[in-house]
């Protein structure tokens, strides 16, 4: 009877309804965007440090350092025999990693010396480029990333120097040539770096067959490695971008929490403004046998109503709108893809997980609640003589 | 002898204010037995909307006893006051009080809502009390395309739709001109007469004044003067 009569008083409203149900319903819109592209955003940067970097795990060598590059020159060791079947399956692909100075155009650039296979196909570096068909080339064929060459000035083609270190403490150098620039969206496989084939690395610092990194393509190989290997799983080589990626949505939550404030403000105001404007009608109701609690709960079953019918407005107008911004999502400009920003290189989609988006309704719905219900307790303390006589 | 319907004994009703209270009513005894047609008279402040509200369990004594409907008034808890007054007692109050989004048959249908009836029964009473008032044509009609006379009646079919025991009106002619006036007494009179409903009014109108079959007066709180009139 309640809910009937709150029904009814919400098509009397008129435009004020609409006007608190178009506000709830950008509210929901607003909040669901914004969530829905931070997910999306989160998850296209953890697919692309999957795919480009870290596999589904690796093993890193006890000794190394990837922010330290006096330890690359420790940090590594010979292939265990076991796992070189892995290795031809492509379930693992192993990485040497090494220091060294790159000399473009007359300047030093200290850079890490990446090797990996150049038949591997776990990651998507482009390592078929570093492919070696002559016994003596002249140059080494390696790849760089966008970063790397928009800072050094090099691009596909290029001749640099290279120098470097072996393992026995021998300076080397060597040509090399750009024979792709990728386009990767990982920065940290791109700045200051040069990949080149793992067979060619091992030879040219003396090495065979060792490696610093293990990349695993399935989360649950066991490689049996020994202690002087650290497994490192995913969810730890993610820790550092999404740490950025929470820092940055706390700025989102401060736009949601702003459009939930709005959102309260309108439904307390509409709220609020009813007790005053209705305080003849509540002395009524009191008169023709309705209890004070029976009072309370219309008002809020009226505040609530309008939060129904934003959702049920966010469902059919939404919802065309989120699912194209999830399946074609947003293109973004080239500017922002130059910065090299994880997730950033290609369109944004959004993702809407389902649980988020009750926890976020179940929000709206509670606050709701609350700013319908307010006005309402101050309805309880209304006596109903005042009431009819419309006074509060 | 039967039990009177509103049973008053040295009832007094004291508003605190800055200078020690102001006593709207006192020492006020009073017998209303069922079937009555009477009105509270008195000069504005001689207490009759607040007599009228406590015997409609709005408000509350301070002093003394009243029994209404066989219930002792400061005894009933909130619940079982508007329990009282949802089933027993009807309302027309001066500004007819209307629900403006409600249209004329939903708002004589909202006492039965409260009554949880259901929309057979709802529907058969709704349509009968509209008969009484003569409103039947207006029943899709806003309360805000209605004329006074006709806002009025439809107030009174709100009143009477539940087949209260007690009607309560205070002043409701008060925003009517003489035709309507007498027209709305008539119909209150048919029904009273019709079905025995006790009808109370508060009022200073003449026009109703001449109406009922019994007037007590209220002076600064305290009856006055308690005429039966024979030949009405």
């Amino acid at each position: 009877m309640l809910l009937k009569l709150a029904l009814k008083r919400i098509a009397g409203n008129g435009w004020r309804s609409v006007f608190n149900i178009l506000i709830l319903f950008l509210v929901l819109m607003g909040m669901l965007f914004i969530q829905g592209m931070y997910d999306g955003w989160m998850r296209t940067a953890r697919r692309q440090k999957e795919e480009w970097e870290i596999g589904a795990g690796h093993f890193e060598h006890s000794n190394y350092d990837k922010y330290d590059s006096f330890t690359f020159k420790d940090s590594f060791a010979k292939i265990p025999d076991h796992i070189q079947e892995l290795i031809r399956q492509n379930e693992v692909v192993p990485i040497l990693v090494f220091s060294g100075v790159l000399y473009p155009q007359g300047r030093m650039t200290p850079i890490s010396i990446k090797g990996i296979p150049w038949d591997q196909a776990l990651l998507k570096i482009p390592s078929q480029m570093l492919r070696v068909k002559d016994e003596y080339p002249g140059s080494l064929p390696t790849v760089i990333g966008q970063d790397m060459a928009r800072t050094n000035g090099l691009s596909q083609g290029d001749l640099v120097s290279m120098r470097f270190k072996d393992a026995r403490g021998v300076f080397n150098a060597y040509d090399i040539e750009i024979v792709k620039v990728m386009a990767t969206p990982v920065s940290s496989i791109d700045e200051s770096q040069v990949w080149i084939d793992f067979t060619v690395l091992n030879s040219l610092v003396a090495l065979q067959n060792s490696a610093t990194l293990f990349i695993l393509k399935d989360e649950a190989t066991q490689l049996n490695l020994g202690s002087n290997w650290r497994y490192i799983s995913q969810k730890k080589s993610l820790e550092d971008v999404l740490a950025m990626m929470k820092a940055d949505q706390a700025g989102g939550y401060v736009v949601i929490a702003l459009l939930l404030f709005l959102a309260m403000i309108a439904i307390f105001d509409t709220q609020i403004l009813a007790v005053f404007k209705r305080r003849k009608e509540i002395g009524t109701l009191i008169a023709l046998g309705m209890t004070r609690r029976q009072i309370i709960r219309l008002f809020t079953y009226e505040g609530c109503l309008y939060m129904v019918f934003g959702t049920i407005l966010t469902a059919i107008l939404g919802l065309p709108l989120f699912i194209h911004l999830g399946t074609k999502g947003i293109p973004l400009p080239q500017e922002l893809s130059n910065l090299n920003v994880g997730g950033f290189s290609e369109t944004m989609k959004s993702y809407y997980d389902p649980l988020t988006i009750l926890f976020m309704l179940i929000m709206v719905f509670v606050l709701t609640l609350f700013a319908s219900w307010l006005p309402a307790a101050k309805i309880a303390r209304m006596k109903a003589t005042q009431a009819l006589r419309g006074k509060v | 002898m039967k039990e009177p319907l509103v049973k008053i004994r040295d009832l007094s009703k004291l508003y605190p204010t800055g200078g020690g209270g102001f006593l709207a009513l006192s020492e006020l005894d009073l017998d209303i037995p069922a079937g009555a047609f009477m009105a509270l008279v008195g000069p504005s402040g001689s207490g009759k909307t607040t007599l009228l509200n406590i015997i409609g369990t709005l408000d509350s004594q301070t002093g003394g006893e009243i029994e209404v409907l066989g219930h002792k008034v400061d005894t009933l808890d909130a619940r079982q006051s508007a329990a009282l007054r949802a089933e027993k007692i009807g309302f027309i109050f001066q500004s007819y009080n209307l629900l403006p989004v409600y249209n004329v048959y939903e708002n004589v249908e909202l006492p039965l809502l409260l009554l949880k009836m259901d929309k057979a029964e709802r529907h058969e009473a709704v349509m009968q009390a509209l008969k009484w008032v003569g409103i039947t044509d207006k029943m899709k009609s806003r309360p805000n395309q209605l004329s006074g006379g006709e806002g009025q009646r439809v107030s009174i079919a709100r009143a009477m739709v539940k087949r209260p025991k007690l009607v309560l009106a205070d002043e409701p002619t008060a925003n009517l001109d003489t035709e309507n006036s007498v027209n709305i007494l008539d119909t209150m009179l048919q029904i009273n007469e019709e079905t025995g409903t006790t009808f109370i009014f508060a009022t200073h109108d003449q026009k109703v004044i001449d109406y009922m079959k019994r007037v007590v007066t209220l002076i600064d709180g305290k009856k006055a003067k308690d005429d039966l009139k024979t030949g009405n």
